[in-house]
C-alpha cells in the first residue's frame, strides 16, 4: 500500500501542474495561430487591412459575424514607439477594439460616438515598455498589457453594397509606429 | 545492480510524470470545453431558454477555463459593455439541432443597439455553403415586433431563411451590440430569447 503513496502524490502533483499549465498556454497559442494566420495571408504588421467580405470560404477565425466588415491590424511593440490609430468615421454602427496576446479584449472605443469631427478616433498605443503621454495628445491614450496582440475594427456591413461602403472609407485606416504622439512613420 | 534500480526508479517516475501531466491537460481541455463542439458547457452563467451566456468573455476577470473556451471558440469576442454573445444548440424539445431537421425560429426586438443571429456548424464555423444565409440580423427584420425565419437546408419560399446546409449538428449564435445597462443588469427579465421550434426531420429540410 505504501508503495503507492509517491506513485499517485506524483501522478496527482503533474496532473494539476499540467491542467494550470494547458490552461494557461491555450489563449496564447490560438492568438499566436490566428496571428500567423493572418500573416500568411498578407498581413503585414502595424498596418490596416480590410479583410474579404465574411463566407464561409473567407472566414479567418472562429465565429465571424457575416454581418460585419472587419480591419484587422497586428501590432508588436517591443520598445518605446508607440502606434497611432485612427479609425475613419462611419455613420452606422462601429468600433475599434484592442486584444492582448492572452485574448483580453483591454479596450474598446466606439467610432462614430467618439469622433470630435469626421476624421474618427485618434489613437495612441503603448506597448508595456512604452514611455507616458507627453501631454500634447488628446486623443486615447491605451496601454498593451503584452507586446503583441491584435486591433480590429468592426463596421456594420450586412450587405455587399454596405460592405462597398466600408471599402471606400477603410483605406483611411491608420495602424503605424510613430516616432512621437504626432508624427507617423510610415 | 544499483544502477539498474535506479534507472528503473528514474523511468517509472518520468512515465507518472507523464500521465500526470497527461492527465492534467486532457482535463483542462475537458472542462473548457476545448474537445470538439462544445462552445456551450455547464460554466456558462447565463442560461435563459436555452441561450447561454458569460458576461466574463472578453473580460479580464473570465476565469482560466472561460478564457480558453473563448479563445477556441470566440476569438476577438468583445467585453459585455459593447456586445453581450448568447449560444443554443438544442431546439425548444431539448433536441440537439441538426441539418437534417426544419426549424422555425422566432423572437422579437432586443435591448440593444443592433443585433444579429448566425448559424455555426460543429467546429464553430460557417457552414460551407454558398446559400447567402448565413444570419439574419435587425435591419433584416425592420421595426417589426415579432419576426419568424426559417432554419433549413432548402431555401424556403419568401420567408427570412438561415441555411443550414453544410453543417450536421449545429448551434446559433445571437450577438447583441451595444446592450442597453437594463439588459447587462437583469438579462432574464430583459432578454427576448427566440424560441426554435422543430417542424419536421428528414428528407427536404
Amino acid at each position: 500500500m505504501r508503495a503507492l503513496v509517491f506513485p499517485a502524490i506524483l501522478v496527482l502533483v503533474m496532473a494539476v501542474i499540467g491542467h494550470v499549465l494547458t490552461l494557461h498556454l491555450v489563449p496564447s497559442v490560438i492568438m499566436g495561430t490566428a496571428m500567423n494566420r493572418l500573416a500568411a495571408q498578407g498581413a503585414a504588421l502595424h498596418s490596416f487591412r480590410l479583410a474579404p467580405r465574411t463566407t464561409p470560404q473567407t472566414q479567418l477565425v472562429v465565429r465571424p459575424s457575416p454581418d460585419l466588415a472587419y480591419s484587422i491590424c497586428a501590432y508588436h511593440l517591443r520598445g518605446p514607439q508607440p502606434l497611432r490609430i485612427r479609425a475613419a468615421a462611419y455613420d452606422d454602427y462601429g468600433s475599434i477594439s484592442f486584444f492582448d496576446a492572452r485574448t483580453n479584449n483591454f479596450a474598446t472605443i466606439r467610432i462614430e460616438e467618439t469622433a470630435p469631427d469626421s476624421s474618427g478616433p485618434d489613437i495612441l498605443l503603448r506597448g508595456p515598455a512604452g514611455g507616458e503621454p507627453d501631454g500634447l495628445f488628446d486623443g486615447h491614450d491605451l496601454r498593451s498589457p503584452t507586446p503583441r496582440g491584435l486591433i480590429l475594427i468592426r463596421r456594420l456591413a450586412p450587405t455587399q453594397q454596405a460592405y462597398d461602403r466600408v471599402r471606400a472609407i477603410a483605406s483611411a485606416d491608420v495602424c503605424a509606429l510613430s516616432s512621437s504622439a504626432g508624427t507617423i512613420s510610415e | 545492480m544499483l544502477g539498474h534500480s535506479v534507472m528503473v526508479l528514474i523511468l517509472r517516475s518520468l512515465a507518472l510524470t507523464l500521465t500526470g501531466l497527461l492527465l492534467g491537460g486532457v482535463s483542462a481541455f475537458w472542462m473548457s470545453g476545448l474537445f470538439g463542439a462544445a462552445p456551450v458547457t455547464p460554466a456558462s452563467d447565463i442560461s435563459l431558454e436555452g441561450w447561454v451566456s458569460d458576461w466574463a468573455i472578453g473580460s479580464t476577470s473570465a476565469n482560466a477555463y472561460t478564457r480558453a473556451r473563448v479563445a477556441r471558440h470566440g476569438l476577438l469576442a468583445l467585453a459585455k459593455e459593447e456586445a453581450v454573445y448568447f449560444i443554443r444548440n438544442r431546439d425548444d424539445d431539448g433536441d440537439p439541432l441538426k441539418a437534417s431537421c426544419h426549424y422555425e425560429l422566432q423572437g422579437g426586438r432586443q435591448d440593444a443597439a443592433w443585433w444579429s443571429i448566425t448559424l455555426y456548424d460543429e467546429e464553430s464555423r460557417l457552414p460551407m455553403n454558398d446559400d447567402g444565409a448565413l444570419s439574419i440580423d435587425a435591419t433584416t427584420v425592420g421595426d417589426a415586433d415579432t419576426w419568424t425565419a426559417v432554419i433549413s437546408q432548402t431555401r424556403p419560399e419568401d420567408r427570412l431563411w438561415l441555411s443550414s446546409r453544410g453543417a450536421e449538428q449545429f448551434d446559433l449564435t445571437l450577438r447583441l451590440y451595444r446592450p442597453l445597462p437594463s439588459l447587462l443588469a437583469t438579462p432574464e427579465t430583459r432578454l427576448n430569447p427566440p424560441s426554435i421550434r422543430k417542424r419536421h426531420c428528414g428528407a427536404g429540410s
